[in-house]
C-alpha cells in the first residue's frame, strides 16, 4: 500500500518539476537578518524549482545562469531578489516585515493582521506541531483566551467540548461552527489530521462571525489546510514518532476485600439494628449470618467469614480482583508517521501530504487508527483567471470498547461499582474455578444459572466488563473525502469574480458485535448492528471582490452568494442467531430490525462585506448577511444578521510616532447581530407521528411531542471592545477585549407539566448574556544567537447570566435557571453533616413564614425530600481559564512547554456519590473514605452510618459537590537539532530528534477523576484521559 | 473581446446554480420518516396505525428495566405482598415497600408513562371525531381509545391515592381530556372515577368484538377492565355483569389447564382475553418483567423468588405448582422456592388479562349480589380445572370470600399484582410472614400510605396548580 502510494507521488512531482539544463555555475553565499545568519531561508531562481535552504550558518550554494534572478524568502520577512551577475558570491540580508502585513484568513476571505477589527485568534502550525493531538480543535487549549476546551476523556479519536467566550444557547447548538478550506464541516473532526493544518482562526466577536450569519453565534473556527508556495524548492518533510501513554490521573481509591467485607458486615448489622429494631447482639449473629447471601459471593471459602462481632475469621482468600489492571491499558502504544511534499513553480504551487496515526486508547483494546491524505494544487492560468484544487481523504476506525457511561459493559463504570470481592472468573459452589472443554477458566458473568453460591452477583450481574472487552466488538468506521474547487477571475484591477463549489462525503460505519455465548445476547446466539450513514454537504459560493484606492481612502467591498445542501442517508440493520466467530449480518439466523432515513437541510445566503480605512489608520468595516433555512416555518425561515466595527491605529498618530515604550497601539470595537439555528434538529416546527411503533404485522405510529410552528432562530447580540499593545520593539505585547454577548429568543425544551403527557416544548424563551475579559500577553525575553526565550500568557474572565425567562425559573437537573443566575449555578439541596445521635444523613431545610416564604433561618431535617433546594453559590463554570507557553532554545535544543489552567468551577462527582453509598445496596464498590462513618451514638463526622436499608444519604446534594481547580502541563515538546554540519553530509537539510509528552503532569485540588469533564459540571464514569510519551524524529530535505 | 467573453462565460454557469435553485430551493426538504395528522386521520387504516402505536407503547423500554412499560407497573405490585419475594436487583425497593419519594424512578415513571398514554388517547379520540370517518369507524375507534385512556386514568387513581371506598373526595391526580399546554390542578377520586366509568361504559356500549389482533381491545376486553374498576367502586352488580361478558360466562369453554405450564408467553392461549405480544424484532428484551425475573433457567435477572407460606398453599397435583428448590438451599433461605410459570425470551408475550381472573371476579360479585352457591360453583369450575383431584371446600360467607382472594393470589401470581390489589381495595394490609429477604419492615398496615405514590417532584416544579403542598402528609 505504502510504496504503491509513494510511486504515485513519484509521479506527480515529476509532472511538476521541471528540470534546466541552462550553462550554470555555482553561487554560493549568506543569508542573515538582524541578529544573525538565518538558517532555513528558500533560496530559488526565479520561475524554475531550482532551489535550496540556508544551512544552520545561513549559508547556500545554488547552480544558477547569469541573467537569472534568485529569490530568497523566509516567513515573516521580506523576500528579496538578486539578478546573477558575474560575482560567485551573493550575501543577502533579510529584513523582518511589519508584523501588520503578515496575512490571515477570515470570513470569506484573507485580510491584513493589521486591518482586523474583531477578534480573531490565530493558532498557526507552530503551535500545533508541539503538540501531539488526535483531533484537531484540542491544540486550541491553553493557546486561545476566551475558549473552553474539555478533552473528552481516553478514547483516541473522541473530539473535544469546545466553548467560545460563554455558554449563548442552551438546548440549541453551543459549539462553535467548524469551517474547513471555507467550507462548513459537518464531517467527523477526527478525519483531519493535525500536521496538515496551517492554521486555526478562532473567530470569537460580531465583526470577524458575522458573516456566518444564522450559525455564527458560538463562534467559528476556521481551519486551513497546508498549501505549497509560488517560487519555492520542492521540500519533502519527514515526522516520526513512537509513544507510550497511561493515565493522566489516578483513579479513585477503592475499599480493599477484607475492610469491605467488614464494612458490609456493619451496614447489616446496621439495618438490622436500627431499621428492624433487633438488639444488638442479634442483629450482629444474623449480620454474619446474612453476608453471604447478601453478597452471592464468598471470597474467603469459610462459611462466615465476618463473625458476630464483625471481625474477619481468616484473611486467606480464593480471589481478590483488581479490575482496575484488567481493564486499564497502562501500556498504550502511539505511533504516527507522516510525509510531506510541497513546494511551487512560478505559477502552480502544491502540497501533498499523507499521516498514518495508530494510538491505543486508555482502555484495554481501545484504539484508532487513522490514514489521512490530502492534495492542495492553485495554479495561475493566466494573468486574468487562477484555479485551484483541494482534495482530501481519510479513512480510520475507531475501536471502542464501551468504557464511560452507565451501560453495564462500561469499563470505568465497572470499575466503581463491582468490588474486588468479585471474580474475574467463574467459580463454583466451593469456590473452585470452572474451566470449558478446553480446560481455560471461562469469564464469571455474575448469572450462573440455579447455583446458590458464587452464582448470582447483585451490581452489573449478566455482565463482565473484562470479557466484554474481548466478547464484543465496537467499531466505528469513518471516511471522509472532501474536494474543493475554484475559478478566480481578475477582470480589472480592482475587479474580481471566485466561484467556489466544495463537496464533502461523509460515510460512517457503526459496527457491533455481542457474542453468541457470554454476555447481554447470550439468549438468542449473539446480535450483530451495524449502521451506515452518509453525510453529503455541497456548498456553492460565488463572490464578486472590488477594491480600489482612491489617494488616502482604501475600499473593499465583496458582495456573495451561498448556497448549502446537507443530506444525511441512513441505514441500519441488525440481527440474531450467529455460530461461533461469524460476526457479519449474513450470518443471522433471525433480523430483528432495519431502519433508514433521509433527511436533507438547505440554507440560502446572501452576504456582503464593505470594508473602508483612511491612511491604514482608520478602518471600518460593515458585514451583512441573510439566510433562509430549511430548518424553520416558510412565515419565519429568513433572518437577516449584521455587524459593524471600526479600529484605530492610534500609534500611527503624530503623537505617538518613535515613542520609545509604546511601539504599536490599536483601539478597536464591534457590534454585530448573530444567529443560532443548529443542534435543534432538522424539522423541530412540525409536530409529527414517528413511525417505527409496529405491533407485530400492524404498521404503528405513535404521536411525537409537541411542537411550537414559529420556531424561529436564536440571535445573540455581541459587542467587543479591544486593544493590541506592543512595548519596548515590540518585544512584549498584549491584547485586551472586553466582549458581551447577549442571545435573546433562546430555543428551549421549556418544561411542560408532566401530566400534560408532553415533558416540554421547544419554544423561543429567554434570553442569557455572556460577558468577559480576556487577556493575552507575549514576550520575547531573550532573543540571541544561541539562546532565545519566550513566554505567553492568556487568560479569560467569563461571566453567565440569564437575563430574561418567561416564568420564575425551571429545574434542569442540579440547576435552575432564573433570571440573574449563571445557567451553570449549581441548586441541589445542602449537605449538613451527619446527626451525632443516630448517624442519619442531615441537609437543610428552609424555615418558611405563615405565607410560605424563606425566613432565611434554616434547620436540619433528616428526610431529603423535604430539604430545601437551594442556590449554592457555587458554579460549574470557571472562573479564570488559560495558558501558559514557554519556549527557550539554547544552541541546538530546544524546548516548549504548555500549561493550562482553569480555576473556581465546581464539580459533582456521582462516582464518589456510589462509592460513598455505604452499601445501600450490597456487593457495590466502595471508597476507603468510609473510615470515617459514623459508628456510635456521639461520634462527629461528615459520613454516615453504613445501612443496607434505602436511605438518601448519598443522593444529590453538596455533600458531593467539589471545587475543580486544576494545571495541567498538556503539552513539553523537548528537540535536539543535529547540525547542519552533520546533516548536510547526508543531503539532508533538517534533522530533529524530540521528545513530546502530554498531560504529564496534572495538579488538581480533587482527585479520583479528570478535572476535565463537563460544562455542566456532572460526571459520567469516562474514562481517563491518557498521559503520553513519545520519542521522534523529523527530517527535511 | 473574446477574453471577457470567457469571463463572462464563467460567471454565468456558476451563477446559473443559484438561478436555478428557485424558491423550492428551501421547500423541498420534509421529514421521512413521520407523518402528519391528516394522513393519521384521514382514514380508519391510518388511526388503527395510532392505535397500534400506542399498544406498542403499552410495552416500550420507556425509562429503565423496572420502569418500562403497563407490565412493570404490574410487576411492582407483585413484589410488594407477601408471595413473592425479590432479590437486590431491580425492583428491590418495591419489595421493601419504600420506593415513593417525588424524586423516585418509580414515582416519576408511572405519572409520565400514563399521561403519556392518556396524551396519545386525547388525541386519537379528539382526532377521530373531528375528522370525516363514517360513524361506525368513529365509534370503533374512540371506544378503543377510550378504554384506554381509562385504564390509565385507573392505573393513576390507584397508585396515587388511598383506594375509593377510602374516601372519595380526596386529591387525585388531574383530568385530561385534550391537548393543554397548560398544568391542571389536582381533581378528586370521584371525579376521576366518573371519568373512567364514562368512558369505559363507552367502550363497551360502542365496540365490536372483532379486532385487529388480541393485543388489541375489543368488548371482551373493555369489560375486563371494567370489571376491575367496579372491584374497586364495589360495584358487584356491574362487576358481575362486566366479568361474565368479559370472558363469555362458560369457564369450561376457556380454561386449559395443560395450556398454563406452557410458559406463559404465548398470546394464542384461549384463557387470554389480552395480552401484549413480543417477537424477536419488537421486544422490549431484558425489560420484560414477570418472564426476565422468574425464570432461572434462561440468562436474565434471576430475581423472583417465592414465599414458603405461599408455596404452601398449593397442592402437589395442582397444575399452577411450578414451585421447586432449584437452588438447592435450606429451607429458610429467601431462595429456597422459585417457578417455572414464566418462560423467558425476547419473544414472550405478556399476559393482561385473563379468563380465570374474570371467572373469579364473577364469582367474588356473585358472593356479593346474593348468589354464595353460584359464586362458589365457578370458583369450584376453576379449582377443578387446575387440580384433578381438587376437593371441594365446604366453606360459607366470609370463608368463602376468603376462599376466593386466595385463588386469585394463586391463580395470578407475579401477574398483575394482584395480592396487593385486593389488600388495597379491601383496605387490608399485607404482613410478610415466612422466608422473606426482607420482613416486617416492608409490611403494610390496612390504608398504610405505602399503598401509594407521592405527586412528582417534576410536576410540581412545572405545574402553576400544584404545589409542595401536595405532598404534606401523603
Amino acid at each position: 500500500m505504502k510504496t504503491k502510494f509513494n510511486g504515485i507521488l513519484t509521479l506527480l512531482l515529476a509532472l511538476m518539476v521541471q528540470i534546466s539544463f541552462a550553462q550554470e555555475k555555482t553561487i554560493s553565499g549568506t543569508v542573515s537578518d538582524e541578529t544573525g545568519p538565518l538558517p532555513g531561508v528558500n533560496v530559488i531562481v526565479k520561475g524554475t524549482t531550482n532551489g535550496t535552504q540556508t544551512d544552520f550558518d545561513g549559508k547556500f550554494t545554488l547552480k544558477a545562469s547569469v541573467g537569472d534572478v534568485i529569490v530568497f524568502s523566509y516567513v515573516g520577512m521580506n523576500t528579496v531578489e538578486r539578478t546573477v551577475g558575474n560575482a560567485n558570491t551573493i550575501n543577502v540580508t533579510l529584513e523582518a516585515n511589519n508584523l501588520l502585513e503578515e496575512v490571515v484568513v477570515v470570513a470569506y476571505g484573507q485580510q491584513t493582521k493589521k486591518s482586523i477589527v474583531g477578534a480573531v485568534t490565530v493558532v498557526d502550525s507552530d503551535v500545533i506541531e508541539k503538540q501531539q493531538v488526535t483531533s484537531v480543535t484540542s491544540a486550541l487549549q491553553g493557546s486561545v483566551p476566551g475558549v473552553n476546551i474539555i478533552s473528552s476523556g481516553g478514547q483516541p479519536g473522541d473530539n473535544a467540548t469546545i466553548r467560545i467566550r460563554g455558554i449563548g444557547s442552551i438546548n440549541a447548538e453551543q459549539e462553535p461552527l467548524i469551517v474547513v478550506d471555507g467550507a462548513a464541516f459537518n464531517g467527523n473532526l477526527n478525519t483531519i489530521s493535525p500536521d496538515q493544518i496551517e492554521s486555526l482562526n478562532v473567530l470569537k466577536d460580531a465583526s470577524s462571525t458575522a458573516l456566518y450569519g444564522s450559525r455564527g453565534a458560538n463562534g467559528v473556527i476556521l481551519i486551513t489546510t497546508k498549501k505549497g508556495r509560488i517560487d519555492s524548492p520542492t521540500k519533502i518533510s519527514i515526522k516520526s514518532s513512537l509513544g507510550f501513554a497511561d493515565q493522566a490521573v489516578d483513579y479513585h481509591d477503592l475499599l480493599d476485600t477484607d475492610t469491605y467485607m467488614t464494612y458490609t458486615w456493619e451496614a447489616i448489622r446496621n439495618s438490622n439494628q436500627y431499621v428492624s429494631g433487633q438488639t444488638a447482639a442479634q442483629a450482629g449473629t444474623n449480620a454474619s449470618n446474612d453476608l453471604i447471601s447478601a453478597l452471592g459471593y464468598n471470597p474467603y471459602g469459610v462459611a462466615n467469614p465476618v463473625d458476630a462481632n464483625g471481625n474477619l475469621v481468616t484473611t486467606n482468600k480464593l480471589w481478590d480482583t483488581d479490575w482496575a489492571s484488567h481493564l486499564f491499558n497502562d501500556a498504550a502504544i502511539r505511533h504516527e508517521h507522516s510525509l510531506s511534499i510541497s513546494g511551487g513553480s512560478a505559477n502552480t504551487s502544491y502540497y501533498v501530504g499523507a499521516n498514518y496515526l495508530n494510538q491505543e486508547g486508555s482502555i484495554e483494546t481501545s484504539e484508532f487508527e487513522r490514514i489521512s491524505t490530502r492534495v492542495n494544487v492553485d495554479s495561475k492560468l493566466t494573468d486574468w483567471l487562477n484555479i485551484g484544487f483541494n482534495t482530501s481523504y481519510t479513512t480510520s476506525t475507531q475501536n471502542y470498547p464501551t468504557q464511560s457511561g452507565s451501560s453495564y459493559q462500561s469499563a470505568t463504570q465497572w470499575i466503581f461499582t463491582v468490588p474486588s470481592v468479585y471474580p474475574l472468573y467463574r467459580r463454583d459452589e466451593t469456590g473452585a474455578l470452572i474451566y470449558d472443554n478446553f480446560g481455560k477458566p471461562i469469564f464469571d458473568y455474575g448469572n450462573n444459572l440455579v447455583q446458590a453460591l458464587n452464582g448470582s452477583r447483585p451490581a452489573l450481574s449478566g455482565e463482565n466488563a473484562v470479557g466484554a472487552l474481548t466478547n464484543y466488538d465496537v467499531l466505528n468506521n469513518r471516511d471522509n473525502f472532501t474536494a474543493n474547487g475554484y475559478a478566480k477571475i481578475q477582470f480589472t484591477d480592482e475587479l474580481s469574480f471566485k466561484t467556489n463549489l466544495s463537496y464533502e462525503r461523509y460515510l460512517y460505519d457503526g459496527y457491533n458485535y455481542v457474542h453468541n455465548e457470554f454476555g447481554y445476547a447470550a439468549n438468542v446466539g449473539g446480535r450483530v448492528s451495524q449502521d451506515r450513514d452518509i453525510t453529503t454537504t455541497i456548498v456553492l459560493q460565488n463572490q464578486l471582490n472590488y477594491t480600489k484606492s482612491f489617494g488616502d481612502h482604501n475600499l473593499s467591498i465583496d458582495a456573495i452568494h451561498e448556497s448549502n445542501k446537507l443530506k444525511i442517508d441512513a441505514l441500519g440493520a441488525q440481527g440474531v442467531g450467529f455460530l461461533p466467530n461469524v460476526k457479519v449480518l449474513n450470518g443471522s439466523t433471525t433480523p430483528e430490525n432495519v431502519s433508514g432515513y433521509l433527511t436533507e437541510e438547505r440554507l440560502e445566503s446572501i452576504l456582503g462585506r464593505v470594508a473602508y480605512n483612511y491612511q491604514n489608520k482608520y478602518y471600518l468595516e460593515g458585514t451583512f448577511r441573510t439566510d433562509g433555512s430549511s430548518r424553520f416555518d416558510e412565515s419565519v425561515r429568513w433572518g437577516n444578521f449584521f455587524s459593524v466595527g471600526g479600529s484605530w491605529v492610534v500609534s500611527d498618530e503624530e503623537f505617538l510616532a518613535n515613542n520609545e515604550v509604546i511601539s504599536f497601539l490599536k483601539l478597536k470595537a464591534s457590534y454585530g447581530e448573530l444567529g443560532n439555528n443548529r443542534g435543534i434538529g432538522y424539522f423541530p416546527y412540525k409536530q409529527l407521528f414517528n413511525t417505527g411503533w409496529n405491533q407485530l404485522d400492524n404498521t404503528g405510529v405513535l404521536l411525537g411531542g409537541v411542537a411550537d410552528p414559529f420556531l424561529k432562530w436564536e440571535k445573540t447580540a455581541s459587542s467587543n471592545f479591544g486593544a493590541d499593545i506592543r512595548f519596548l520593539d515590540d518585544k512584549i505585547s498584549l491584547g485586551i477585549d472586553y466582549y458581551s454577548k447577549e442571545s435573546v429568543d433562546l430555543i428551549y425544551d421549556k418544561p411542560l407539566a408532566p401530566s400534560t403527557g408532553n415533558e416540554s416544548i421547544k419554544t423561543n424563551i429567554g434570553s442569557v448574556k455572556n460577558y468577559g475579559w480576556e487577556f493575552s500577553i507575549n514576550s520575547r525575553n531573550i532573543q540571541k544567537d544561541n539562546f532565545e526565550w519566550t513566554t505567553s500568557l492568556n487568560f479569560s474572565f467569563d461571566k453567565n447570566e440569564v437575563t430574561e425567562l418567561t416564568q420564575d425559573g425551571f429545574i434542569n437537573g442540579t440547576k435552575r435557571w432564573e433570571v440573574g443566575k449563571s445557567l451553570y449555578e449549581f441548586y441541589i439541596r445542602e449537605y449538613a453533616g451527619v446527626n451525632p445521635d443516630n448517624g442519619y444523613a442531615m441537609w437543610y431545610k428552609d424555615v418558611l413564614d405563615t405565607e410560605g416564604n424563606p425566613t432565611g433561618e434554616q434547620t436540619t431535617t433528616e428526610v431529603y425530600a423535604d430539604a430545601s433546594r437551594n442556590y449554592v453559590g457555587k458554579s460549574s463554570l470557571p472562573d479564570v481559564i488559560g495558558g501558559l507557553t514557554n519556549y527557550v532554545r539554547v544552541g541546538d535544543f530546544d524546548l516548549n512547554l504548555l500549561f493550562n489552567f482553569s480555576f473556581g468551577s465546581y464539580i459533582y462527582d456521582s462516582t464518589y456519590a456510589g462509592l460513598m453509598s455505604g452499601f445501600e445496596s450490597p456487593g457495590r464498590s466502595a471508597s476507603p473514605d468510609l473510615i470515617d462513618r459514623w459508628q456510635n451514638p456521639g461520634d462527629v463526622t461528615d459520613v454516615p452510618l453504613l445501612l443496607q436499608s434505602n436511605n438518601d444519604f448519598n443522593s444529590t446534594s453538596t455533600r458531593f459537590l467539589f471545587k475543580n481547580n486544576y494545571v495541567r502541563l498538556k503539552a513539553l515538546n523537548f528537540g535536539y537539532n543535529i547540525p547542519e554540519s552533520i546533516t548536510g553530509k547526508i543531503g539532508v537539510s533538517k534533522l530533529r530528534v524530540f521528545f513530546q509528552g502530554d498531560n504529564l503532569l496534572t495538579f488538581a485540588s480533587h482527585k479520583g477523576i479528570d478535572p476535565e469533564q463537563s460544562i455542566s459540571g456532572t460526571t459520567n464514569a469516562r474514562s481517563y484521559n491518557q498521559r503520553i510519551m513519545s520519542f521522534g524524529l523529523n527530517l527535511e530535505f | 473581446m473574446k477574453k471577457t467573453f470567457i469571463k463572462l462565460s464563467i460567471v454565468f454557469f456558476s451563477t446559473m446554480f443559484v438561478v436555478s435553485c428557485g424558491k423550492d430551493y428551501l421547500n423541498d426538504p420534509a421529514p421521512t420518516d413521520a407523518v402528519t395528522s391528516d394522513v393519521i386521520f384521514g382514514s380508519r387504516t391510518g388511526a388503527e396505525a395510532f392505535i397500534s402505536g400506542m399498544m406498542r407503547l403499552l410495552r416500550s423500554q420507556y425509562t429503565d428495566n423496572d420502569s418500562a412499560g403497563l407490565n412493570s407497573i404490574y410487576y411492582a405490585r407483585s413484589v410488594k405482598g407477601n408471595d413473592i419475594i425479590q432479590r437486590a436487583t431491580w425492583f428491590l425497593y418495591d419489595y421493601a415497600n419504600d420506593n415513593r419519594e417525588p424524586t423516585y424512578r418509580r414515582t416519576n415513571f408511572t405519572w409520565k408513562f400514563c399521561y403519556d398514554v392518556i396524551n396519545q388517547t386525547n388525541t386519537l379520540i379528539n382526532g377521530v371525531a373531528a375528522s370525516e370517518l363514517s360513524d361506525i369507524d368513529k365509534k370503533e375507534l374512540i371506544g378503543q381509545g377510550k378504554a384506554l385512556r381509562a385504564l390509565f386514568y385507573f392505573q393513576l387513581a390507584m397508585e396515587f391515592q388511598h383506594t375509593y371506598s377510602y374516601d372519595p373526595t380526596l386529591p387525585a391526580p388531574p383530568i385530561y381530556t385534550e391537548l393543554s399546554l397548560e398544568g391542571k390542578p389536582m381533581t378528586t377520586l370521584q371525579e376521576m372515577y366518573d371519568l373512567i366509568l364514562s368512558d369505559l361504559t363507552t367502550a363497551v356500549a360502542d365496540l365490536p368484538e372483532t379486532r385487529l389482533g388480541k393485543s388489541y381491545i375489543n368488548k371482551a376486553v373493555a369489560n375486563g377492565i371494567l370489571a376491575r374498576v367496579y372491584q374497586v367502586l364495589g360495584n358487584w352488580s356491574g362487576a358481575e355483569t362486566a366479568a361474565r361478558a368479559a370472558y363469555g360466562g362458560n369457564p369450561s369453554s376457556v380454561l386449559d389447564a395443560a395450556s398454563y405450564q406452557n410458559g406463559f408467553n404465548d398470546l394464542g392461549n384461549v384463557e387470554w382475553i389480552w395480552g401484549s405480544p413480543q417477537s424477536t424484532d419488537q421486544s422490549n428484551y431484558y425489560w420484560g418483567a414477570p418472564h426476565s425475573h422468574a425464570d432461572h433457567y434462561v440468562l436474565s435477572y434471576q430475581g423472583t423468588f417465592f414465599n414458603n407460606d405461599f408455596v404452601a398453599l398449593f397442592s402437589p397435583t395442582d397444575v399452577r405448582n411450578m414451585f421447586e428448590n432449584g437452588y438447592g438451599v435450606p429451607e429458610n433461605d429467601y431462595r429456597h422456592n422459585i417457578t417455572t410459570k414464566f418462560a423467558f425470551t425476547f419473544d414472550a408475550d405478556h399476559p393482561i388479562i385473563r379468563t380465570a381472573e374474570m371467572i373469579l371476579v364473577e364469582a367474588e360479585a356473585k358472593y356479593y349480589n346474593g348468589d354464595p352457591q353460584g359464586a362458589h360453583d365457578l370458583l369450584w369450575a376453576l379449582q377443578s380445572n387446575r387440580d384433578m383431584n381438587a376437593v371441594k371446600s365446604t366453606n360459607t360467607g366470609a370463608d368463602l370470600l376468603e376462599e376466593i382472594l386466595v385463588e386469585r393470589r394463586k391463580e395470578l401470581y407475579a401477574e398483575i399484582g394482584v395480592e396487593w390489589f385486593d389488600a388495597k381495595r379491601y383496605r387490608r394490609g399485607i404482613t410478610r410472614t415466612g422466608n422473606h429477604r426482607v420482613g416486617s419492615a416492608a409490611n403494610l398496615l390496612p390504608d398504610d400510605k405505602k399503598f401509594f405514590l407521592k405527586i412528582p417532584q417534576d410536576e410540581i416544579d412545572s405545574n402553576d396548580f400544584i404545589d409542595e403542598s401536595v405532598n404534606a402528609n401523603r
